[in-house]
């Protein structure tokens, strides 16, 4: 018998029939299983797409504990469109590259439903060109340059943190006239903090205002010495800052050393609250903006921070901040829009936020907040706070002095920069 | 000459800096000197150093009976200085530890050396985070070398210069120790002749776990020194260990007075374009030993190797 012979009286045989049937059995599990992703009945998969580790890994942390208390929430009512929600976090190490790598691979491998998470801007940039080639609705959660509901807006993509021009809206023409027009910029060497300082400077020249240099802060700066005897030397009425992450907590500190948080006046475009949480009142200098605090006189607050405390009893972070609120905000108006559109077809889905509108009471700010069709940044209030010198409860750390409507610290840039592609140009998407 | 006279606070701003920095450098150089293992643990046990202070400074009322209770009563400049003590000691034992784990990759491919103290240091990272929580904590210095002074028209921060001041004399002590001491001549010798020491009876083992304790002190006190101008976080010592491992190889491995050198050269270069050319200031240090490698490999006071003859 030869071995071809051999071979063909096996393929007859009890061994070669075991094989096939083992082999139908698993491709008719997967044809089940592709008919029931097809018909949407499995659960819906989140991609959160947050830091963990580099210059933003706190906020990226704070921000995810906000994702997940909204997805618990759902799920505890029964999930969205009859399906449970899950997710799977991979972390984009606060560097762009990082953040297409895990986009590519929660998409491709993970077959993610959304995607949710971002603080640093540039990775936002490069999470959202994948999502977009791949129709995948993204939500850009905590990053605030402006580029990101302007000249980088997506179809894909919606934007929920104030960014700097709405912040530098509200505090610059209060500024030039309480503190002078000699104006200098400390600007961090990236993405948000290019297109901060050039929104604050367009808004100080427009007031009146003189920029009088900028000084830039490449990412991973620790000693702010030399900076600061710069600006001893230049002599500006104002500083305007845009300095994040752990930059920003070193200059903090520096600048709180040499007693210089009260002249010049500072301008800190926006104080995230798990990069202060904990420190002393002092390291919080000049004016910052934010877009929540948990000590609102608002309806709702408190449920919202007994909420945060019941789920996260163990977190150093004893209240919740606005990182931690956006990160919620975010997730609950994405997965309400799912229900009220009935599917998980991007495209319906895309439709149905770019017509939301939440009340004031029930995003638990003083004004009534929607989503900018054109840019799909979310226009929301804006508060400007100070340090809550000699407060008793260590916790309660911001004095808010003032909030805005959306309408008065609208960003016109974004809208006029803003190119979102075509609903024919964005890939149908239904997981 | 208003260039000159707007130059003068820079300079002085950099040689504070670059003491900071030799500073930082020294426990690197010590280990990668003597005991040629490159401590990539290094910036956590730094970061250590940092918490532990915290946490001696900051003894509660309560925590150690009659004894806790005087402790806390004393004035924070004593509660400062036992912190400046103990601290480096805790994580000297944590040093030892990583020594005792380190033994296995002696006289094997310096790999593996490598790869266990870079997984020390993710170890030491996510302990610190689990301990402490990943939010920023804060160092309370005395009121003593608080707060600012006024020269030549602009403010200068006091805690500044104490630890300038203070790195100085911590170099000159680590100086002394290995240059007027028997424990640093045998130190030394180690480094250069092991199997010599071992034979005149000096246990090559205690040395080398001595030897690592005493580096990774040294990286502890560097912490716990800069945790108020830096801030104290878990990722704190990756700020660390970049500009240690870059002193010491501009510097030239193994070299005490190169590591110093190196290190004001670094803190000047850093805190002139810091001034002048901001965006250029974190650049700057790595352009610096580009510049120093091309014309001389071996760093500033490396000694020369038998490939260069």
């Amino acid at each position: 018998m030869s071995i071809q012979q051999a071979g063909l009286s096996k393929k007859t045989g009890p061994m070669h029939r075991a094989i096939i049937g083992i082999a139908a059995a698993m491709l008719g599990a997967y044809v089940a299983q592709v008919s029931v992703a097809a018909a949407g009945t499995g659960p819906i998969v989140i991609g959160i797409t947050s830091d963990a580790s580099g210059q933003y890994a706190n906020s990226g942390a704070s921000d995810r504990r906000g994702m997940k208390m909204a997805i618990a929430e759902f799920n505890a009512k029964g999930g969205v469109l009859g399906r449970k929600i899950e997710f799977i976090h991979i972390d984009t190490e606060t560097t762009p590259a990082t953040g297409s790598r895990v986009a590519e691979r929660l998409i491709s491998r993970d077959k993610v439903s959304f995607m949710i998470g971002a603080v640093s801007s540039g990775v936002a940039n490069a999470i959202s060109q994948v999502a977009q080639k791949n129709g995948v609705i993204y939500l850009n959660t905590n990053s605030s340059s402006p580029t990101e509901s302007g000249k980088n807006c997506h179809r894909v993509k919606f934007v929920w943190d104030g960014n700097g021009a709405n912040f530098a809206q509200a505090a610059v023409s209060n500024a030039i006239d309480s503190y002078g027009t000699k104006w200098q910029l400390v600007t961090n060497d990236y993405v948000w903090g290019h297109n901060t300082a050039s929104a604050t400077k367009a808004l100080v020249e427009k007031a009146g205002g003189k920029i009088i240099g900028e000084i830039l802060v490449p990412q991973g700066t620790r000693d702010f010495s030399s900076i600061l005897l710069k600006i001893q030397q230049d002599k500006p009425q104002v500083v305007a800052a845009a300095v994040g992450g752990d930059d920003q907590k070193a200059l903090r500190q520096q600048v709180a050393q040499l007693g210089m948080g009260q002249n010049p006046a500072w301008i800190n475009n926006q104080q995230d609250w798990p990069d202060v949480y904990g420190l002393p009142t002092d390291n919080l200098f000049g004016v910052f903006g934010t877009t929540w605090y948990y000590k609102l006189d608002l309806p709702g607050v408190i449920d919202f921070v007994a909420r945060y405390q019941n789920m996260y009893p163990d977190t150093k972070m004893k209240v919740p901040g606005n990182v931690f609120y956006n990160g919620y905000m975010a997730t609950h108006s994405l997965l309400s829009a799912i229900e009220a559109a009935g599917t998980t077809n991007n495209h319906a889905v895309i439709k149905q936020l770019e017509q939301l509108k939440v009340s004031a009471a029930d995003r638990m700010q003083h004004h009534d907040a929607f989503m900018n069709p054109k840019t799909h940044q979310m226009q929301q209030t804006v508060y400007l706070a100070t340090a809550n010198v000699g407060s008793s409860d260590k916790d309660d750390m911001f004095k808010i002095v003032s909030n805005s409507a959306p309408m008065k610290v609208a960003d016109a840039k974004a809208e006029a920069t803003c190119n979102l592609e075509s609903f024919a140009d964005t890939p149908v998407y239904e997981p | 000459m208003d260039f000159l006279i707007n130059l003068t606070p820079h300079l002085v701003n950099g040689i504070a800096l670059g003491l900071l920095f030799a500073l930082i450098a020294l426990g690197f150089m010590l280990i990668v000197g003597v005991m040629e293992v490159i401590n990539l643990a290094h910036g956590s046990l730094f970061a250590l150093g940092g918490y532990f202070a915290m946490m001696i400074i900051g003894v509660e009322p309560g925590w150690f009976g009659p004894l806790g209770d005087w402790y806390v009563g004393l004035p924070a400049g004593a509660r400062y200085s036992f912190a400046l003590v103990l601290g480096p000691i805790a994580v000297g034992l944590v040093g030892m530890l990583l020594e005792l784990c380190l033994r296995g990759t002696y006289g094997k491919d310096p790999l593996f050396g490598l790869l266990l103290t870079f997984g020390a240091a993710m170890v030491i990272e996510e302990l610190i985070r689990i301990g402490w929580g990943s939010g920023e904590q804060f160092l309370q210095t005395p009121p003593a070398i608080s707060g600012a002074f006024i020269w030549n028209g602009l403010i200068w921060s006091t805690y500044r210069f104490f630890a300038a001041g203070f790195s100085v004399a911590a170099i000159i002590l680590v100086w002394l120790f290995l240059e007027r001491t028997p424990y640093g001549a045998i130190i030394k010798a180690g480094a250069h002749d092991s199997e010599m020491v071992r034979a005149l009876g000096i246990n090559l083992s205690q040395l080398r776990l001595y030897v690592f304790a005493f580096g990774v002190a040294l990286a502890a006190l560097a912490g716990i020194i800069m945790a108020p101008i830096w801030g104290l976080r878990p990722h704190v010592g990756v700020d660390a260990v970049i500009p240690a491992f870059l002193i010491i190889v501009l510097g030239g491995v193994g070299s005490f007075v190169g590591a110093v050198i190196a290190g004001v050269l670094v803190g000047l270069t850093v805190g002139i374009t810091g001034a002048y050319a901001s965006e250029w200031s974190l650049m700057s240090m790595y352009l610096l030993l580009i510049v120093v490698i091309t014309f001389r490999a071996r760093g500033l006071f490396g000694k020369k190797s038998m490939l260069e003859n």
